[in-house]
């Protein structure tokens, strides 16, 4: 199991390698430059020249890019090139909001889509299954934004109950988790329902519903922890891709998290945030597959690591 | 192009609605926290260090000489008076004495000489340098006088003076802080920097040794609030909500439909001032078919600027006839007889003269094409509106207009290279000079985006900044805005408006004729 891991984490190597050395190029050729955005484009030539000169932004592209690899395996990120603050410290700060926000959304969506997928499940082709469907269509639907701001319109408008922006307390939390969650929610839903609907089926459930195991003791204790396999790595994955979700969500509620810095970034073409970001958007994907991985031989004690 | 849109600069016109005149009673109360909004952070606090600057600089710096709220005339600021010598090259400016930095640091003539070689240096590569134009130095001629001298004269210095981008810094801090002092700032004014949360807020607190306000305050000592929090909330629809939720006292700028709206249901008070800033049809003048003037001309008729205020934008702007906006200096009220009036029939004949003929569908054709062009534009909600309605006006005068929208950093980049046929953005600013950036030969390869060269105007734009005697200097901008208006490098669409709400339990809050708010004689009544 320990080498298991020790060999996924040597992959993470040339995984973010590559993915640094494609970020680096895209940064090249979309058109735009930082120093441009820098200088507001008031900028004389010269001044550009300078500035370029003073990023290093004027040596070739491969000197470049072996500079940032050989200083980002030190741990120096160098400094934003639109804010002049160290990289490090800028993603630093806004993780712990992005995660938190994930965390939050992730629970809202597993404690939805578990419990809407299990009931239709149960209540196979019966008015509450296709209802409970019909609700889990419609949350994969909705767009973020537009959620987010209907849930803002109500629940901090009219009934006064939440704050609409910021990111001072846990009431701040709860309308960008349930923006977030939702869209997750309604696909482990769905994907909670079949799987389900495949393992009532299974012999060893008709063995127990035969010796006289009670409806909730035999979804509860048989069924649902052997269904919940493919929901784990679906978990898993929706967890990773709830950081990118962060983006809209984050700039609906002013919320100060690692996505709007990615997108002013982006906006400014700060190449050394842009890379940070990414590289450390991707250590996470990594990470939450490993992690899924190993939560599969804990819920199925078959699943052997070799 | 940040720096023209972060700096609306504008002018006071109507107060109008409900102020909740401040019933009688003793002065203004004290204490409690001031909220505002804004759309994003300032890339730094550090006036140096930044492409833009905002409210966020403007409550906690101050700068040489600043602007009377209710004339527009420069007054006073951080210098009690200046002299402009005779050739024009160099002002001496007397300080006001007892000055402290937030610090302790004591302002004086060393302060200033330190903080303007500092933007000027080329190891600080200052975005903000241009805005002191021909300066080479500044000289400390004792502990309360400096003075600046030009290699030439620059005739727009004083519409920069009064600019957070020429804000005096606190040597102290800059020497100790390095590469860090956007994250410590340290100015003299009525706020001082508390705590800056990226993405979130920024937080300031009363300077309580704060005694030396501009002359058009009631209140020229520190100012009434404790504490002045300014949120960053990015979505324009969630900073309107926290608005009317009350989470926020101030919302600057609120957006047109929004304002609209909030006008109507009159609940809170609210402010409409022009700003500086101008929308225009941007014609790439080396591309056909716009290479052709008189094509250029036709556009120019067929396009209805009222319609593209009050439809495109809300009715929350005024139209523009010439590339001036009508606040900024060196508009000129005659250029009403040279302006491009809404008249199909004229650009009909213009185009019928250019060798196009009428085809089927009223479309003008010539070699059996359609006279056509592309304008490239942001993805942002107001040009693209402007933009399909001046497609829908062209129609009418048989032209196609082709819209293509795209992200801020790619435009910029492209049109500089001139693969575009037109463009259509906006621009804020306080003086005239900015036709040098937009039609100089030298600007081609940056901001002069039309690919315009006309040695006449480049000799006009040159004289415009160093004639200093403002009466000549009006008359060379006034033939600029006639040239340009026969030549058609630019169709001015529109000027915005900025509509400024606030919470009636907030009294006596003012702006200046460049949109700035000025808070030292605001108070909270609860």
């Amino acid at each position: 199991m320990l080498r298991y891991v020790a060999r996924r984490l040597l992959h993470l190597i040339p995984v973010l390698l590559g993915i640094s050395f494609l970020v680096f190029l895209l940064v090249h050729l979309v058109p735009g430059d930082p120093v441009r955005v820098m200088l507001a484009d008031a900028g004389s030539p010269e001044q550009v020249e300078r500035m370029r000169r003073q990023l290093g932004l004027d040596r070739p592209i491969h000197v470049q890019y072996a500079s940032f690899v050989v200083r980002a395996v030190q741990g120096d990120f160098g400094r934003s090139i639109h804010t002049r603050r160290p990289v490090a410290q800028e993603v630093a700060f806004r993780i712990p909001y992005t995660v938190r926000m994930a965390v939050a959304a992730t629970l809202v969506a597993v404690a939805l889509g578990v419990v809407l997928g299990a009931i239709a499940a149960m209540h196979h082709q019966s008015a509450l299954d296709y209802g409970t469907m019909v609700v889990a269509l419609a949350g994969v639907s909705l767009p973020n934004f537009w959620l987010g701001l209907v849930l803002i319109l109500v629940f901090s408008l009219h009934l006064r109950w939440l704050p609409p922006a910021g990111a001072d307390s846990w009431l701040h939390l709860i309308l960008p988790a349930v923006t977030l969650g939702t869209s997750s929610s309604a696909i482990i839903a769905r994907l909670t329902r079949s799987s389900m609907l495949e393992v009532l089926r299974q012999d060893y459930i008709r063995t127990a519903r035969a010796k006289g195991v009670g409806p909730r003791r035999l979804v509860y204790r048989h069924a649902l922890k052997n269904a919940m396999i493919p929901v784990v790595s679906i978990v898993g994955m929706q967890f990773a891709s709830l950081l990118g979700g962060a983006v809209i969500v984050e700039t609906v509620f002013g919320w100060p998290g690692i996505g709007r810095l990615a997108v002013d970034a982006i906006f400014t073409r700060d190449i050394p945030v842009i890379q940070a970001v990414v590289l450390v958007a991707a250590v996470i994907f990594v990470f939450m597959n490993l992690l899924v991985d190993l939560l599969y031989g804990l819920l199925d004690p078959r699943i052997r690591y070799g | 192009m940040t720096r023209w849109k972060a700096l609306p600069v504008l002018l006071v016109v109507v107060a109008l609605l409900a102020m909740g005149a401040g019933s009688g009673g003793a002065g203004p109360a004290r204490g409690g926290t001031l909220t505002m909004v804004i759309g994003s952070d300032p890339p730094s606090l550090d006036p140096h260090r930044t492409p833009s600057v905002n409210i966020a600089h403007a409550v906690m710096y101050e700068t040489l000489v600043t602007v009377d709220r209710r004339t527009g005339e420069f007054i006073p600021g951080l210098a009690e008076s200046w002299e402009v010598s005779q050739d024009g090259t160099a002002i001496t400016f007397k300080l006001r004495r007892g000055v402290k930095f937030h610090d302790g640091t004591p302002f004086n003539a060393a302060a200033v000489k330190t903080t303007f070689d500092r933007l000027v240096s080329k190891e600080t590569n200052a975005p903000g340098a241009s805005w002191v134009g021909t300066l080479t130095r500044t000289d400390v001629v004792d502990d309360l006088t400096v003075r600046l001298v030009f290699s030439k004269p620059y005739a727009p210095i004083f519409s920069s003076l009064r600019i957070s981008f020429l804000a005096i810094l606190s040597p102290t801090a800059i020497a100790k802080m390095g590469a860090d002092y956007g994250q410590n700032p340290v100015g003299t004014g009525p706020f001082r920097f508390k705590q800056w949360i990226p993405n979130d807020r920024i937080v300031y607190e009363r300077n309580p040794d704060y005694a030396w306000g501009p002359a058009h305050y009631k209140n020229r000592g520190a100012p009434n609030f404790d504490q002045l929090i300014i949120r960053i909330v990015p979505d324009e629809s969630t900073r309107v909500i926290a608005f009317e939720r009350g989470d926020i006292d101030i919302l600057p700028g609120a957006p047109a439909r929004d304002a609209r709206r909030m006008m109507r249901e009159g609940k809170f008070p609210f402010i409409q001032i022009p700003t500086t800033s101008g929308t225009y049809l941007g014609l790439n003048v080396k591309k056909p078919p716009i290479n052709d003037v008189r094509v250029r001309r036709a556009i120019g008729h067929a396009i209805n600027t009222d319609e593209v205020a009050r439809i495109a934008l809300e009715g929350l702007a005024v139209p523009m006839l010439s590339p001036i906006a009508p606040t900024i200096w060196g508009y000129w009220d005659g250029v009403k007889q040279f302006a491009l009036n809404h008249d199909p029939d004229r650009a009909r004949a213009l185009l019928a003269e250019a060798g196009y003929r009428p085809g089927p569908g009223g479309a003008m054709m010539k070699d059996g094409k359609q006279v056509e062009f592309t304008v490239w534009t942001y993805a942002r909600m107001t040009n693209v509106r402007v933009a399909v309605v001046l497609q829908s006006q062209l129609r009418t005068a048989g032209i196609k207009l082709n819209i293509e929208q795209m992200e801020p950093a790619t435009l910029l980049a492209s049109t500089q290279r001139g693969e575009h046929d037109a463009i259509l953005i906006s621009y804020g600013w306080p003086d005239a000079d900015i036709l040098y950036y937009f039609f100089h030969s030298s600007r081609l390869a940056t901001t002069n985006r039309v690919h315009y060269v006309n040695t006449q105007v480049d000799k006009l734009l040159e004289d415009g900044q160093t004639t200093v005697d403002t009466t000549k200097r009006l008359e060379v901008y006034k033939q600029l805005q006639r040239i340009l208006l026969a030549e058609v490098p630019w169709v001015p669409l529109a000027s915005e408006l900025s509509v400024n709400f606030n919470q009636s339990y907030v009294q006596d809050v003012y702006y200046d004729k460049f949109g700035n708010l000025l808070l030292l004689d605001a108070y909270r009544t609860r």
